[in-house]
């Protein structure tokens, strides 16, 4: 569970929008580029270890390096960085992937601060 | 920071924004503004403190779509130009801005930038004047802000010139609910 999710614990309505939202966004891509997707985040943010990258595909590496961009270069990302993503998961495909990679930094982010402690939910 | 299109506009005959190319992903959009108009709903925490966060996040990552939005609820709570204004470096000693916003706006920082920024007397500040069902609502909104805002500019949906507008506060979807 996201340490958002955690933290919404005394309001389960707004909880179970937060946890659709992240899970229709999840829905919209491969399940195996979710989980590279928010290993490769988290690994920026010292938080795990970064995903073994040996077996994957270039287009996959593509969107994983992308994706390691997002926490503290998203100002950086070029043109050409986000067609090469354009180009392997289609408009659609990048629409979710762009969503998905800024929530896994945010997350990521809620989770150093502390913000289900802070709740009263750690 | 591109202000080209990195994705086309789902929806025929409307150039691409936000919600525009969000429509190439129906359902994520339909679960986003449900999640929206309830955080924006809800009176928990102030529409004024929600606010006061979002045009913090807006600064801090370049956001200028972000930055020249002001939501109508907000505005009707007091925060006028003149306090808006003082978002930004050196906020600690506003005049303008509350004590509660001014821990809001410490916390906004260590989310979107550096968690150390909250510790000792930053952390004690914002318990002291915020419950905790009001910091779990900042942290969802900072949260969403932070994502949306860099979701967007890594879309290049950044515009080029945009003038501020005031729009109407996310509602509640009757439909969602």
């Amino acid at each position: 569970m996201s340490a958002v999710c955690a933290a919404l614990a005394a309001d389960p309505v707004l909880a179970s929008h937060y946890a659709d939202f992240s899970a229709k966004t999840e829905a919209a891509l491969d399940p195996a580029l979710v989980v590279l997707v928010r290993q490769a985040v988290a690994a920026v943010h010292g938080m795990g270890a970064a995903p073994d990258e040996s077996a994957l595909d270039e287009g996959t590496r593509t969107c994983l390096a992308y994706a390691r961009r997002m926490p503290f270069e998203h100002t950086a990302i070029t043109d050409e960085e986000a067609a090469a993503v354009v180009a392997h998961l289609g408009e659609a495909g990048f629409v979710a992937f762009s969503v998905l990679a800024a929530l896994a930094d945010a997350e990521c982010r809620a989770e150093q601060v502390g913000l289900a402690e802070l709740a009263g939910a750690g | 920071m591109s202000t080209t299109p990195r994705v086309s506009s789902g929806v025929a005959g409307e150039p691409a924004h936000f919600g525009s190319v969000l429509a190439h992903q129906p359902a994520i959009a339909e679960s986003f503004f449900a999640l929206y108009g309830r955080f924006w709903g809800s009176d928990v925490l102030s529409a004024r403190i929600k606010e006061v966060a979002r045009m913090r996040n807006a600064r801090v990552t370049e956001c200028g779509f972000c930055r020249n939005v002001r939501f109508d609820k907000a505005l009707g709570q007091g925060l006028g130009e003149e306090v808006v204004d003082d978002i930004t470096d050196g906020y600690e000693t506003s005049a303008k801005l509350t004590d509660a916003e001014k821990a809001a706006l410490k916390f906004t920082d260590a989310l979107i930038h550096d968690p150390e920024l909250l510790t000792g007397d930053a952390r004690a500040a914002l318990q002291r004047h915020l419950t905790p069902a009001q910091i779990a609502e900042l942290g969802l909104g900072v949260t969403l802000f932070l994502a949306l805002a860099k979701a967007l500019i890594t879309m290049g949906l950044e515009p080029e010139v945009m003038d501020r507008i005031v729009l109407p506060t996310p509602a509640v979807l009757e439909a969602a609910e």
